[in-house]
């Protein structure tokens, strides 16, 4: 999740609304991978990167910005 | 490219809307909120920015004109994808509805196709009140000339889209709010599945067995498919084995499908969030009693939405609402077993 997505002196934490791929699957570059809410405004999150997605952050969990919510590679 | 990309029901409806735009210069998509805002339920989230205002038409809150002014650019060629923002708002426009788009194809002995999509929000369980929370199924599928489809899962509303988009009539889309996937709004899970990129259809006309069982027919349709699905679970336990079939369209009505598991179960529980009375309920427990009354060990039930306008107040609109406890008590029932305390 990109750095100052959201001033957070203002709201201090948003919540992963939705995942649109599964745990271990495969995610193409460029994709809508995530949706965060944050005081009902949300914001897509693109996968920046192909490859397998692992879900560090499962839906409905707490980030800021700058959370890693999940990882894409091989690895 | 197949993959499994789990799609929230607004955001398949959005993406069916984009592809059959970018398909044909034809359609174009109008409605209150739908550009700037993206729909109030996010069903055109993101058109605006790729085809502009000019096929992404905001309108001022005026149904009748709008409406109207659809019927007349589909007679006209076009195939315009209108948005009346909730269903219960139908009072205004209702005569370019039934009278107009529902009829023309009628009155014109065939010369006039209207192939307009009218998609509404249906549903209630979020406590916006009676004139915000209806689902009118029966009041739009009874309407000779209309066809009507409400999705219950994202993939079917990807596929029903496109085929209502493509069709020479008047199809009315009834979208439940609660199942849109929205980020305030809670949804039940299997509302959002796994979508196809690529463009596909659904006939209309065909209902879907989602559960299969041998011990009683659970018939259903939008929302109340979850509901019928959590009440199945409940009743495995006990070891009850219900099949779950979602209609997917009302008009044209796969009643073959519903006879044929009823001809398998000799049991029927219909459920509708719509008002109870001389609604979908009744039309299906209808199809099997013309068909054969035989078919039936014990007298079909039907749980749906009481007589009454919908409550604000959330206990009481929680009370009245269909859910999973009173499906199965009904399925009990044509079990001849005693309710759940």
């Amino acid at each position: 999740m990109p750095d100052g997505l959201w001033d957070t002196a203002e709201i201090p934490e948003g919540v992963v609304a939705n995942w649109f791929y599964a745990d271990g699957g495969e995610v193409p570059k460029g994709a809508t991978v995530a949706e965060i809410t944050v005081e009902k405004t949300s914001y897509d999150i693109e996968a920046p990167e192909g490859g397998r997605l692992k879900i560090v952050v499962p839906k409905d969990g707490v980030v800021l910005p700058g959370t890693v919510i999940g990882k894409i590679g091989d690895g | 490219m197949a993959s499994d990309r789990v799609l929230t029901v607004s955001r398949a409806m959005a993406e069916a809307i984009g592809q059959e735009m970018r398909a044909d210069p034809n359609v174009f998509v109008m409605g209150e909120d739908i550009g700037a805002y993206g729909g109030i339920f996010a069903a055109t989230q993101g058109l605006l920015e790729e085809f502009g205002e000019e096929r992404v038409r905001d309108t001022p809150i005026s149904e009748t004109a709008f409406i109207g002014a659809g019927v007349g650019a589909a007679m006209s060629g076009m195939r315009p994808i209108v948005e009346l923002m909730f269903v219960d708002f139908f009072g205004v426009c209702m005569d370019a509805i039934y009278n107009m788009a529902a009829k023309n194809i009628y009155f014109s002995g065939g010369n006039f196709k209207v192939p307009m999509v009218l998609m509404t929000a249906t549903g209630g369980g979020y406590s916006d009140a009676g004139q915000h929370s209806q689902t009118l199924h029966a009041t739009f599928a009874h309407i000779p000339g209309l066809k009507v489809v409400a999705p219950s899962n994202a993939y079917d509303a990807k596929g029903l889209m496109i085929s209502a988009i493509r069709d020479d009539s008047p199809v009315l889309y009834m979208f439940h709010k609660g199942l849109q996937g929205l980020v305030w709004m809670a949804s039940p899970e299997g509302a959002a599945a796994v979508v196809p990129e690529d463009s596909y259809t659904i006939p209309f006309g065909q209902a879907k067995i989602v559960r299969p069982g041998k011990d009683v027919t659970i018939v259903t349709l939008s929302m109340m498919v979850h509901r019928a699905l959590e009440a199945a679970e409940m009743l495995a336990k006990e070891g009850i084995d219900a099949e779950v079939i979602d209609l997917r369209t009302l008009v044209p009505l796969d009643r073959q499908t519903v006879l044929q598991s009823v001809a398998k179960t000799g049991r029927l529980v219909v459920v509708d969030e719509d008002y109870q009375s001389y609604g979908v309920t009744a039309e299906i427990i209808a199809s099997v009693a013309e068909t054969d009354p035989t078919m039936l060990k014990a007298a079909p039930r039907r749980v749906a939405y009481p007589d009454i306008p919908i409550p604000y107040s959330r206990p009481m609109e929680q009370f009245a609402l269909p859910n999973a406890g009173k499906v199965a008590d009904a399925v009990r029932e044509t079990l001849d077993l005693k309710k759940a305390a």
